[in-house]
C-alpha cells in the first residue's frame, strides 16, 4: 500500500480523502494480520483474554477489542469476527499479529487451535457514501448492520463482506482468499470512474481516522498507554470476571489515569505532528501529540494528544511546532460527524 | 515528466529564481512540489528580512512531510506571496507562476546556481 497514488492519476492525500468523505475510495489493506481461533469454546476462551465483552455479540457480528498485558499495557487493538462459538477470525495490526498469536497460544487450552492466517485472506476496504452502490454492482450484499458480516461470493470465489472500516464513513471490508484478492481489487477499481471514486493510500487512511479520533496502535494505544488513558473504556467489559490486565486497569480506573487522550484543533495555521510538546500559556508541559495532521475536511491542523488529566475540553493550549507556538483548543472528537451507522 | 522552464535558474535544493541580479522571484520547482505532494502550509521569511544563500528561510509542509526552504541567494526580502497563506495549494498547481514564494533583492554575486540543463541532470529528467 503506497502513502498515496500519483497526482497525475487523480491521486494525492487530499483527493483520496475527499473521495472517501463524499463518494467512495478503496484501500488495499491486505497487510493487516489475520488469525483463526478454532475449537470448542473458542469465544469463551477469547472472552477471558481480550478486554471487550464478547457476550455482547453473536455469530455474524464483529467487535473492536484490546489485547492487554497483565500490567494493562496494550499489545494490540483488533477486530474479532465470530463465525460460531467455536470458530473465530481475528484481524490484528500487521506488526502485532505474531505477538497476539503467541500470547493466545500460551494461554489457550490444548484443544483450541490458534493459527496465523496471514496469507489466507486479502483485505480490501471499500469506504464512503457510495460504497454500497459499488458493491451492489459487484453482486455483493450490503444491507448488514454496522459491525456485522456475511459470507458471500464473487464470481465463484468466497468473499467475507463486513460492515466495518477505519474512516468514519459508511463502508465495508472485503476478505477474499489471498489468491483471489487481485481479481476483486481489479473489479472494484474498474467501477471507480463511475462514482468518481479513488484508489487510496496510507496517507488518506491516516487523515480519515485522525478526523474521527480513532486510535492507531503505537500512537494512541501502546504498552505504555492503557485503554483507561486512551479513553477506550467503552471497549472494556468491566463487569467480566476476568480478562488480561483486568486488575491493573480496574485500579487505574478507580484512582483516575494520570494522562488522558484529548483532541486538539488548531486556531491558527500550525499543523501538529506526533511527538510535539503541548504546553499551557505559562509554558508548563502538559503532554505530547500522539497523532497530528492537516485535516483535509476542516482545513486546519488537528491532533490527538496524551495530556495531563487536569486539562479539560474548552481549554486553550500551545503546541510547540518546530519552535513556533501554535494555539490549539481542546475539543471532543470526532472532528467531523461520523456516518458509520 | 517534471517541467523545467528554460528562462529560470535553479538550486540543488529544488528552488528556482527568475533573475540572477536585481530583484528576483523565488519558488520551488515542479519536481519538488510533485515529490512533496499536497502542500497545506507555507512559512515564508518576513518582509524586509535579510536572508543568506544556503541558509534556511522558511518551510513548506505537505500532507506527507515538512521541508525547509533554503535561500537560493543572499539579499533582503522585498515581497512575499500573500496568497499562499490561504491557498498553499497554488504551489502544486502553478509552481512557476501563482505559486512563487517571495521576492528578494539580491546582494553580491549569486554562486552555485544551475542552468535548466544542469538541473534536469540533477533530477534525472
Amino acid at each position: 500500500m503506497p502513502i498515496e497514488y500519483p497526482a497525475a492519476n487523480g491521486g494525492g492525500v487530499l483527493a483520496e480523502h475527499d473521495a472517501v468523505r463524499t463518494r467512495v475510495g478503496i484501500f488495499d489493506v491486505s497487510h493487516l494480520g489475520k488469525a483463526h481461533v478454532k475449537g470448542a469454546g473458542a469465544v469463551e476462551f477469547l472472552n477471558t483474554a481480550f478486554t471487550n465483552d464478547l457476550n455482547r455479540i453473536g455469530a455474524g457480528q464483529a467487535q473492536y477489542t484490546l489485547c492487554c498485558t497483565p500490567e494493562g499495557g496494550v499489545v494490540d487493538d483488533l477486530i474479532v469476527y465470530i463465525r460460531s462459538q467455536d470458530d473465530v477470525l481475528l484481524i490484528p495490526n500487521a506488526s502485532n499479529t505474531s505477538e497476539v498469536v503467541r500470547r493466545l497460544k500460551q494461554a489457550a487450552p490444548a484443544h483450541i487451535l490458534i493459527t496465523d492466517e496471514h496469507e489466507s485472506y486479502g483485505v480490501i476496504a471499500v469506504q464512503g457514501p457510495q460504497s454500497a452502490a459499488l458493491l451492489t454492482k459487484l453482486g455483493l450484499p450490503t444491507d448488514m448492520a454496522y459491525m456485522s458480516w456475511v459470507e458471500s461470493d464473487f464470481q465463484g470465489s468466497p468473499v467475507i463482506v463486513c460492515r466495518t472500516g477505519y474512516t468514519g464513513e459508511h463502508g465495508y471490508e472485503l476478505l477474499p482468499a489471498w489468491s483471489e484478492t487481485g481479481k476483486v481489487w481489479d473489479a472494484c477499481a474498474a467501477l471507480l470512474p463511475e462514482f468518481d471514486g479513488r484508489v487510496c493510500g496510507l496517507g488518506a487512511r491516516d487523515t480519515l481516522r485522525t478526523e474521527m479520533g480513532y486510535p492507531l496502535h503505537g500512537h494512541e494505544l501502546s504498552l505504555d498507554i492503557s485503554p483507561v488513558q486512551a479513553r477506550a473504556n467503552w471497549a472494556v467489559g468491566w463487569e467480566k470476571p476476568a480478562f488480561w490486565g483486568r486488575d491493573a486497569l480496574m485500579a487505574e480506573k478507580t484512582r483516575g489515569a494520570a494522562w488522558l487522550l484529548r483532541a486538539l484543533k488548531a486556531q491558527d495555521r500550525g499543523i501538529p505532528r506526533p511527538g510535539m510538546i503541548v504546553k499551557n500559556d505559562a509554558g508548563a508541559v502538559l503532554g505530547e501529540v500522539t497523532s497530528g495532521t492537516f485535516s483535509p475536511s476542516i482545513k486546519t491542523g488537528i491532533a490527538l494528544a496524551l495530556l495531563s488529566r487536569e486539562v479539560a475540553v474548552g481549554d486553550l493550549v500551545v503546541v510547540d511546532v518546530r519552535g513556533r507556538d501554535a494555539r490549539m483548543e481542546v475539543v471532543n472528537p470526532p472532528f467531523v460527524p461520523s456516518h458509520v451507522k | 515528466m517534471s517541467s523545467v522552464p528554460e528562462n529560470l535558474r535553479y538550486t540543488e535544493e529544488h528552488e528556482w529564481l527568475a533573475n540572477t541580479s536585481g530583484v528576483t522571484k523565488v519558488g520551488i520547482t515542479d519536481f519538488a512540489q510533485d515529490a512533496l505532494g499536497d502542500i497545506v502550509y507555507v512559512q515564508l521569511p518576513s518582509l524586509g528580512a535579510k536572508i543568506s544563500a544556503g541558509a534556511v528561510c522558511g518551510e513548506v509542509e505537505s500532507t506527507k512531510s515538512v521541508s525547509e526552504i533554503y535561500a537560493p541567494v543572499s539579499g533582503s526580502v522585498s515581497a512575499i506571496n500573500e496568497r499562499l497563506a490561504v491557498e498553499p495549494e497554488l504551489i502544486n498547481a502553478e509552481p512557476y507562476e501563482g505559486g512563487w514564494l517571495f521576492e528578494v533583492e539580491i546582494e553580491g554575486n549569486p554562486e552555485g546556481l544551475l542552468s535548466p540543463e544542469e538541473y534536469r541532470k540533477a533530477i534525472g529528467a
